[in-house]
């Protein structure tokens, strides 16, 4: 299905802000409640921050694509970028909390690649109900899918 | 402490968007905070946001699968909004309708440049719309 809307911005820290107004602009375009859309922004600014903090470590500028698409009463965002892909970092400079705060705050995650070249992480989002109230928690919602397998 | 003035920003970003309601306020805003980040001054981020309002009125009309991209690009105190999957004249016919009683043509009065090209995959037409601040 063709998105809604893709973005596609070089991955850069200043570009975060870019994907948060226009998530900003597609919560006034689909009337979204605030608190959804609330989470709707946080949980892709953690995916967004994830691709510049650890998609291109060894310093070379890459890409970053946002796309959202709206079925129904689930919109569908897929963060990806042409990186390593996801996997054990011990030398991280995060805490290690992004990715459950993505999935406390999606109604499912899915971390993997696509057909091609890209990493992804696809979060879907509930419209109707918000995500504490599926009683899921971070580590049920969270699926790895691997294929094929992530590279480190 | 840094050793010299800045490098001048150069920021850049693609949209592709499906016709509807989100093409004028996701527009807007991605155009907005490219311009802001290349510290465009105000009175020609307003310009651009008229700009932004003529496109997202009157591109509906004339895509040609229902999607729209917009490319813009800002550096050195130059910025580049192009549109694209337009179909053949859709980009003339564009501009045509760019009109408002007792103003004229929006995009001629407030882009510096303005031009029509085909298209890089030599389907339809692209219209590049420039502002230099």
């Amino acid at each position: 299905m063709t998105p809604d809307m893709q973005l596609a911005l070089p991955a850069r820290a200043e570009n975060i802000a870019i994907v948060r107004h226009a998530f900003g602009a597609l919560g006034d375009a689909y009337a979204l409640d605030p608190q959804t859309l609330s989470d709707i922004r946080l949980a892709v600014t953690e995916a967004c921050t994830n691709v510049v903090v650890h998609a291109y470590p060894d310093g070379r500028e890459g890409p970053m694509e946002v796309l959202a698409t709206l079925m129904g009463d689930a919109l569908t965002v897929v963060v990806r970028d042409e990186g390593k892909g996801i996997g054990p970092r011990p030398d991280s400079p995060g805490l290690g909390l992004g990715l459950p705060l993505i999935a406390s705050l999606t109604e499912s995650v899915r971390l993997g690649r696509d057909g091609g070249e890209h990493t992804e992480v696809r979060m879907t989002f509930s419209l109707t109900d918000a995500p504490h109230h599926h009683g899921a928690t971070a580590h049920d919602a969270v699926s790895l899918v691997a294929d094929p397998p992530l590279s480190q | 402490m840094s050793d010299g003035p800045e490098p001048p920003y150069e920021g850049s970003a693609s949209l592709r968007l499906a016709n509807g309601p989100l093409v004028g306020p996701v527009l807007c805003r991605v155009v907005s905070m490219v311009l802001a980040r290349a510290n465009c001054p105000m009175d020609r981020l307003e310009d651009a946001m008229l700009i932004c309002d003529a496109l997202s009125a009157h591109a509906q009309t004339h895509a040609a699968d229902g999607h729209l991209t917009f490319s813009v690009s800002a550096r050195g105190g130059e910025f580049e909004l192009r549109v694209s999957e337009l179909p053949e004249q859709g980009a003339s016919r564009l501009v045509e309708d760019a009109v408002l009683p007792g103003v004229g043509n929006v995009l001629e009065r407030m882009a510096d440049q303005l031009r029509i090209e085909p298209a890089a995959d030599g389907a339809g037409e692209e219209l590049v719309l420039g502002l230099s601040f």
